[in-house]
């Protein structure tokens, strides 16, 4: 394999000898490991029995016994469903669907004796959640999300047992911005900046813009209509398509000018003054290895003089700059 | 069809199975012991209706500082003030629902208001319905023209964006969900826009912004343990009348004499008429047709259609530069059209060969192909009559991106409390887009994108009181569209969480993003860095007091160079910034006094940027919430903004805000 450098050449592959050497040795640990782990069932989320005779279902009447308030609570969750929904297969069981067969944990009353699935691996636990939630529109991006990546547990944002029909999850946009700043604390201190989206205010939440599940596109941005980024549910009035197009919209995004989550800059922009924004890319630089590898907006200059105020914001009179209708150099 | 069709057949089969490996062979005799009390799951002393509401009133105190600037980032107004409204009904009859979910915040006049409504009937429907209204207001200077009347805000704009959806989802199958979706998104308002007569001088005049899209949309979801298929149709209609209209005679931008004449506007007016809808369809797939299997999919195309209409008609005393003709009138009638169809898809599949190892692989694609067509006619009226022009430009510009991903990824868990991960992503298309009128290469010019990504990851949770992850990227790009997009990049996240102690949680972030593009002539590098660490402490479960603060620090250093214009002298753009942002709530619990326990909340956020733009912005707050009764509460807050820019420094604004009011829970 060559890896093509930025000029175009190509240059060899590494040396194999201990490149191959390592990637043996890394295979063999691999492939060990894992049949290891395989059989290794001491490690299995289910506790293995003290006797030969494994555990029973025992029913969620059982179960309320001892664990009456979080019973009293599931009895007006949306997951109570499972308790009387034959589909399931669980009725009367929807306890145990999650934490496993119940009947040694009703007889010794030990933590050990019975699955409980906050306290496994996230991807363990997830795969408790996508028995029946897989199979849904929301996890159709699942694998391409940062979430699944970073294991991120079902049970990190949703709360299972909790109190009320709508309490699986946060749904006030106050609170849906608390739970997610509660990991994302660098995105959070974003939006403590001047010019931002109004999140701390509460007029928004980060699942306006984000999917928490996955998405289509990068960042687990939001998806609109068939396949356009979420900012034009909003930002309608920029989503096209013109006759004449400025290409970062379409190729880089919004975030090729704009800072989302927050800037010191007016508008979110990434640089403080506008004329910036734009020279960086429209750079008129005929660079000697332009020709074989050119980027796009490298044109020959316009030959205003920035050192005019009139011409120190190109946005003043290319004004149209997400795309014009009428008009190739996006002034009207 | 055939295929659906196919799949739905299968769907029972597929089913079964996965449940019955969930269940022990034992279990069936087990369903008689299901307990008879969850019949009725609401009991009976459950109260109908339980909430909240908020009614307060805003002082503020005499704004010092720049009014423009205070509007454009706080705009907060005194008056009196919904601040919110939160209630759930429940109906115990379940007559036309089992339960209605209210939210309100902000009514009243401030400058963002939302709403939502969310109810359902179990096995009959889900309603969801959302409002919001937000203010996008900017006059913050444009220097364009300092010394020209209102030179200083050009680009001034106050327009509410009103977005309403409302989905219902109706539930005659436990298998096939239909369901039906509207949502709107409209702006309206004003502001100033400007004139721009052939790239000779500028003129800012008066704006009415008005657009609007509606969205339609139905499909139906079938749905089952083992697969997952959503076909959904729709369709969208915008329109956009912007117009401009201004009988101010006004110079523009352009200080000096042409020939001894200055230029002017005497009267415009100007009227877009854009009229685009849309059509499209999307499919989307899930299945597990085995227990190590999962394989995802999905379709999405559209095809959006804009019909253009515009035109405008000033006087005044204009010049065309390259035939230095001077006249006093000019009309431009555009109309053409752009089509722009959209095809996006995804495919993705995990595999768990072995119970500590997991493989996923995900390609994917995004094909835009616009193509547009655009007639300008333009005449100038100048005296005598016999020099007058016209002109017809026709151009057909188009827009070609095909963008595809593919990526591979292996998950593997040596010990239980460690998941490694490691995966490659090639990255890679090409655009052919409108080339700038400058560019004199012809009406498009091409690029391409073909970059090699490595990923890694590190997941390790030794114990329940700690947990910390690592995710890494490292790419290599061999070509990219632009100059400033990611090239020879690394960037790294971690974070960690620990638990002190019961009551004390710590948190650390840290991320940076390295990109450098060596190429000669732009030389594009950009670092960027970002530590946070937060805290959590309440002890005696915040029984007396509780504190959430983080401080972060964040840091972004950029420079490219590039050629000044007029001149072509090489110059460098160079972007640095050093943040410092803390946010902190302190609540106290202050001791009881003739019975009654008020609450204190002191915090609030700053953020000192230093660096090229160089800021201050403080919001500390005070709240005292005093109970006045079983259900009510009189809250009190205060808050203080300041904003100050070193560079701008007339933007500067310090004002007091202070708001009171009683909120009724229930």
């Amino acid at each position: 394999m060559h890896w093509p450098l930025p000029s175009g050449n190509v240059v060899p592959p590494p040396r194999p000898t201990w490149a191959c050497g390592a990637m043996v040795v890394a295979a063999a640990t691999l492939l060990t490991a894992t049949l290891w782990g395989a059989q290794d069932k001491a490690g299995a989320p289910t506790p293995a029995p003290k006797d030969n005779k494994p555990a029973e279902y025992v029913g969620s009447d059982t179960c309320q016994g001892c664990h009456e308030d979080i019973f009293a609570a599931f009895q007006k969750n949306p997951h109570h469903e499972v308790e009387t929904n034959k589909r399931y297969k669980y009725d009367g069981k929807a306890c145990e669907s999650c934490h496993g067969p119940g009947s040694k944990h009703a007889e010794s009353a030990d933590a050990a004796d019975i699955r409980n699935p906050a306290k496994l691996k996230p991807a363990e636990a997830d795969r408790d959640c996508l028995v029946c939630h897989l199979n849904k529109p929301t996890q159709v991006g699942r694998i391409n999300g940062s979430h699944a990546k970073n294991e991120v547990a079902c049970v990190a944002c949703h709360s299972v047992h909790k109190n009320g029909p709508n309490g699986l999850v946060a749904r006030k946009t106050a609170e849906v911005n608390q739970l997610c700043a509660g990991c994302h604390s660098d995105v959070w201190a974003s939006f403590q900046q001047p010019f931002r989206h109004r999140l701390p205010e509460g007029a928004m939440s980060c699942v306006d813009c984000h999917n928490p599940h996955g998405s289509f596109l990068p960042h687990n941005l939001q998806t609109m209509d068939a396949n356009e980024p979420g900012c034009f549910k909003c930002h309608g009035d920029l989503a096209g398509p013109f006759a004449f197009e400025h290409a970062p919209v379409k190729l880089d995004g919004c975030m090729a000018c704009h800072m989302p989550h927050g800037s010191p800059n007016a508008k979110m922009l990434t640089r403080n003054q506008v004329r910036f924004v734009c020279l960086e890319c429209h750079s008129n630089l005929p660079t000697p290895t332009a020709a074989s590898n050119p980027v796009i907006g490298s044109i020959p200059p316009a030959f205003h003089n920035l050192f005019a105020p009139q011409f120190q914001n190109c946005t003043v009179c290319h004004q149209k700059v997400h795309g014009s209708y009428v008009d190739r150099g996006l002034l009207r | 069809m055939k295929i659906l069709i196919a799949l739905l057949a299968l769907a029972p089969a597929f089913a079964q199975t996965l449940v019955d490996q969930a269940k022990p062979a034992d279990s069936t005799t087990d369903t008689a012991q299901a307990p008879a009390a969850a019949d009725n799951p609401v009991p009976a002393a459950e109260p109908w209706i339980n909430g909240s509401i908020e009614l307060g009133y805003r002082f503020r105190t005499n704004l010092n500082g720049s009014s423009p600037a205070y509007q454009s980032i706080v705009d907060l107004s005194p008056g009196l003030r919904l601040l919110g409204v939160d209630f759930t009904i429940v109906d115990p009859k379940h007559r036309l629902f089992d339960w209605l979910s209210v939210r309100g915040s902000n009514w009243g006049g401030d400058p963002y208001n939302t709403a939502h409504v969310d109810a359902k009937k179990k096995g009959i429907y889900d309603f969801r319905f959302n409002y919001s209204n937000i203010l996008y207001y900017n006059a913050l200077p444009s220097y364009a023209n300092p010394f020209a009347p209102g030179g200083f805000d050009q680009q001034w704009f106050n327009q509410y964006r009103k977005n309403i959806s409302a989905d219902l989802t109706l539930r005659p199958n436990k298998r096939i969900v239909p369901y039906f979706s509207f949502s709107r998104n409209a702006g309206s308002g004003t502001g100033i826009s400007n004139y721009a007569q052939q790239e000779t001088d500028t003129f800012p005049v008066a704006t009415k912004l008005v657009d609007s899209t509606n969205d339609y949309r139905a499909g139906v979801r079938v749905e089952s343990n083992r697969l997952h298929v959503t076909l959904e149709q729709g369709g969208t209609t915008f329109e956009d009348n912007d117009s401009a209209y201004d009988a101010t005679p006004t110079n523009g931008d352009s200080t000096g004499a042409i020939q001894g004449q200055t230029l002017a506007l005497n009267n415009l007016v100007q009227a877009y008429r854009i009229r685009a809808h849309s059509v499209y369809s999307k499919g989307l797939l899930t299945a597990s047709p085995f227990s190590w299997l999962n394989v995802f999919g999905q379709f999405l195309y559209s095809e959006p259609k804009t019909d253009i209409n515009y035109q405008d008609a000033a006087t005044g005393n204009f010049v065309l530069l390259n035939s230095l003709l001077f006249y006093n009138g000019q009309t431009d009638l555009a109309t053409g059209s752009a089509v722009g169809p959209h095809v996006s898809g995804n495919a993705g599949v995990e595999v768990r060969p072995f119970r500590r190892l997991r493989i996923t692989g995900s390609w994917s694609t995004d094909r835009f192909h616009e193509l547009a067509y655009s007639s300008l006619a333009a005449v100038f009226l100048a005296q005598p009559s016999s020099l007058s022009q016209s002109t017809t430009t026709l151009l057909s510009p188009l827009l070609w991106v095909n963008d595809n991903r593919g990526e591979a990824m292996l998950f593997w868990d040596p010990i239980k409390q460690l998941t490694l991960r490691g995966g490659y992503r090639y990255e890679w298309g090409n655009a052919t887009v409108p080339a700038s009128e400058q560019s004199q290469i012809g009406l498009l010019e091409s690029g391409k994108l073909s970059r090699q990504v490595a990923l890694a990851g590190v997941n390790f949770h030794p114990a329940p009181k700690f947990y910390a992850n690592v995710d890494y990227e490292g790419a290599v790009t061999a070509r990219a569209y632009f100059t400033t997009s990611l090239y020879n990049y690394t960037r790294l996240r971690a974070r960690a969480r620990y638990q002190v102690a019961p009551a004390l949680t710590l948190q650390a972030n840290f991320s940076v993003l390295d990109n450098q593009d060596p190429i000669p002539g732009s030389q594009y590098d950009f670092l960027s860095r970002d530590n946070s660490l937060s805290v959590n402490w309440t002890p005696n479960g915040g029984k007396v007091f509780g504190l959430l603060a983080e401080y972060d620090r964040a840091t972004i250093s950029s420079s490219i160079d590039y050629l000044l214009p007029l001149f072509l002298s090489p110059d460098v753009s160079a972007y640095h910034a050093n943040a410092h942002i803390a946010t902190s709530a302190v609540q106290v619990n202050i001791p009881p006094v003739r019975g009654v326990a008020a609450k204190l909340t002191l915090g609030g956020s700053l953020a000192i940027v230093n660096g090229t733009e160089a800021s201050r912005y403080y919001e500390p707050l005070a709240r005292l919430s005093i109970p006045a009764g079983k259900h009510v509460y009189w809250n009190t807050e205060w808050r203080w903004y300041g904003y100050s820019d070193q560079l701008f420094l007339y933007q500067g604004f310090q004002t007091h805000l202070f708001q009171t009011g009683v909120k009724l829970s229930r």
